[in-house]
């Protein structure tokens, strides 16, 4: 029996931004699954000088790249975003994660977005991720960074620094260890996946003297997660966790705050990382980086973190399938 | 003291734990060539010891100065055990180092790593050996602790501090404190207009004061005041991009909000060649970033850069101050 060909949903994202054009540049990959590009066709070819094929569900498995054209709602300028737009954005993301849940799609890609001006246009927006949790009713979502032989998780993600101690909770970092471990059994076909749990506070709060966390919460939680199974080790002060030796036969590193695992991530992936949502009902990669306003529409923007996204995604897909 | 790159600076160079590698280390660097032509060196430690780091080290040490301290007989000290006799013949040497510097015999301190519950055991009643520093030397004024790597330098607002509490702490002042610390550590260790790079508090930057203020309230406010007072100061900048701005060269500092800020960084590009350098004291300080190394203590194999890199830095900061005493 042939393998079926994997159809990956790829939202273009915001349309003052590279998303776009990054998206169609990928058109011109050897693509060995089906992309469906969800955007406005006419923008789509604006952007790329290229036409690419509408999206026929009904067109049996091919692989490569067809556009699902989604309207857009005002006109756009390369570089400069508007409120009147925010719904498209919207409806991209809309569309295709009811896809992924109805069996159409068996993954999506996202390009960046702005987060700014969805929130501007009267729609509290924080996030992709938090948007994808809430659309497909998933309890608990974690966010990852995939690149540069790393795998970095957050326990917390956008939020000040401040507030990150109190929003660090024994059944919260419970839930996500336990998402973590799922998930890289189930998608990414590690049989028993070893995890290294960062501290907190400076040395891992040296014995307290520095911090309370990693006694009262982190190691609580730690000490839970492994009553069911899952290999998580630590807490380790984050200064010397991520050295090489440290990470030797590691799958995934959970970082406490966004600060503390993404420099690192950034710096060992060169820009190519990977931002992938753990803890949905469906695969979802993305890029790691912004809009890129001040470079949109001229061609120069590198599509390395977004191939990255996608073929990260197919694996995760042809995983998700062998293990199921 | 006029060497071919102007003043040789009087080096103290302070054994440190004797159950590590310091001995070992410390022998490798004297018997390098350039050594003694950089610097008028004063070993202070046991001579004993550094004679058994030479032989462990396979080197031959060409004639120098050691101020015989008698306190550490290796035969007497295991390698790779923590003892109060240990801690407490590094400190006496580190006391003694400071006593010259006092006395003005000494225009910086290189020293090989102490071991800190070595020190307790030994008597050191302060966290750190900053602190043990400042109080033996009667000093008040603003100094710290910087990190170096290779030409990269490092500050810290906060340190020591559980990570709920950084917020709390920082304020313009402390902020601007600090960068002008830094600034002018720089230019003792020869930068003469450090540019530095400021890390925001918040994940990215606090995107505009969606994810905290600090970075509107407290230190963009900072950064300007810096440049108000002469310093090449810049940010604040987002934490996951600044190391790689720094990284492509285009700052010679980085000064962050907290200790993991910098640490995970540093340790991340390189920590077998990091530096500690002391600085804001009447004397510049420096030591390797890594520890006593017990595990391949009395092996021969410890690696001399991160000492090498301290004993330069001691010396561009101590030519600075003798050049600088010279022309008073």
């Amino acid at each position: 029996m042939a393998a079926r060909v994997p159809v990956v949903a790829l939202t273009s994202g915001e349309p003052a931004g590279i998303g776009p054009e990054l998206c169609a540049q990928l058109a011109r990959d050897a693509l060995s699954v089906r992309v469906v590009l969800l955007g406005d066709a006419t923008l789509v070819a604006q952007r790329s000088q290229a036409t690419l094929p509408a999206y026929d569900r009904a067109a049996g498995p091919r692989a490569g790249m067809e556009v699902l054209h989604l309207p857009l709602a005002a006109p756009c300028i390369a570089g400069t975003v508007d409120p009147a737009n925010a719904p498209y954005v919207l409806a991209l993301l809309d569309r295709a994660i009811d896809g992924c849940l109805h069996g159409e799609f068996d993954a999506m890609v996202t390009a960046p977005i702005h987060k700014g001006v969805i929130n501007d246009a009267g729609t509290a927006f924080t996030g992709h991720t938090e948007y994808l949790a809430e659309r497909s009713r998933s309890a608990q979502v974690v966010m990852m960074l995939v690149g540069g032989g790393l795998r970095v998780a957050l326990a917390t993600t956008h939020l000040a620094l401040a507030d990150v101690p109190r929003a660090i909770t024994r059944a919260g970092l419970r839930a996500v260890l336990q998402v973590i471990d799922r998930d890289l059994r189930m998608r990414f076909g590690i049989a028993r996946p070893r995890i290294l749990v960062a501290g907190l506070n400076p040395h891992g709060g040296e014995g307290g003297h520095l911090g309370r966390e990693e006694i009262e919460v982190i190691a609580p939680a730690l000490a839970d997660a492994r009553a069911v199974g899952i290999h998580a080790e630590g807490p380790l002060p984050a200064d010397t966790l991520f050295v090489p030796q440290r990470l030797e036969g590691a799958d995934c590193v959970l970082a406490m705050y966004h600060d503390q695992g993404l420099p690192v991530l950034k710096y060992a992936s060169f820009g190519r990382g990977v931002n992938v949502t753990l803890g949905l009902p469906f695969v979802r990669t993305s890029v790691d980086h912004g809009t890129a306003l001040d470079i949109a529409g001229r061609g120069r923007a590198d599509a390395g973190s977004l191939r990255e996204a996608l073929q990260l995604a197919v694996e995760l897909t042809q995983r998700t399938a062998l293990a199921a | 003291m006029i060497g071919e790159d102007g003043p040789r600076p009087r080096i103290g160079l302070v054994l440190g734990d004797p159950a590590g590698i310091g001995a070992e280390l410390a022998a490798k660097l004297l018997a390098r060539t350039q050594t003694s032509a950089l610097a008028v060196i004063k070993v202070i430690g046991d001579a004993r010891q550094l004679a058994a780091g030479a032989k462990l080290a396979g080197v031959t040490l060409p004639a120098v100065d050691v101020d015989d301290r008698a306190n550490a007989d290796p035969a007497a000290l295991p390698l790779g055990r923590v003892s109060a006799a240990g801690g407490r013949a590094a400190l006496e040497n580190f006391r003694r180092a400071l006593g010259l510097a006092r006395d003005a015999q000494l225009d910086a301190i290189v020293f090989t790593p102490f071991n800190k519950q070595a020190l307790r055991l030994g008597g050191m009643t302060f966290d750190d050996e900053l602190r043990f520093a400042a109080d033996f030397l009667a000093f008040s004024g603003p100094h710290g602790e910087f990190n170096v790597l290779d030409r990269l330098w490092n500050a810290r607002v906060t340190s020591h501090l559980p990570l709920a509490e950084v917020a709390k702490r920082l304020s313009v002042p402390r902020i601007v404190e600090a960068i002008a610390l830094t600034d002018s550590a720089m230019r003792a260790a020869g930068f003469p207009a450090p540019r530095l790079a400021v890390a925001a508090l918040n994940p990215h930057a606090g995107d505009g004061g969606n994810y905290g203020r600090e970075e509107i309230e407290i230190i963009a406010p900072a950064v300007e005041a810096a440049r108000t007072n002469g310093i090449d100061a810049r940010g604040p900048y987002p934490a996951d991009t600044v190391w790689l701005r720094a990284r492509a060269g285009r700052f010679d500092g980085v000064v962050t909000m907290y200790h993991d800020q910098g640490q995970i960084a540093i340790k991340l590009l390189g920590f077998e060649r990091g530096v500690t350098v002391l600085g804001g004291l009447p004397i510049p300080i420096t030591t390797p970033a890594h520890g006593t190394a017990y595990d391949i203590a009395g092996q021969g194999v410890a690696n001399d850069a991160a000492l090498v890199r301290a004993f330069e830095i001691g010396v561009d900061m101590g030519r600075a101050r003798c050049s600088a005493a010279m022309r008073d």
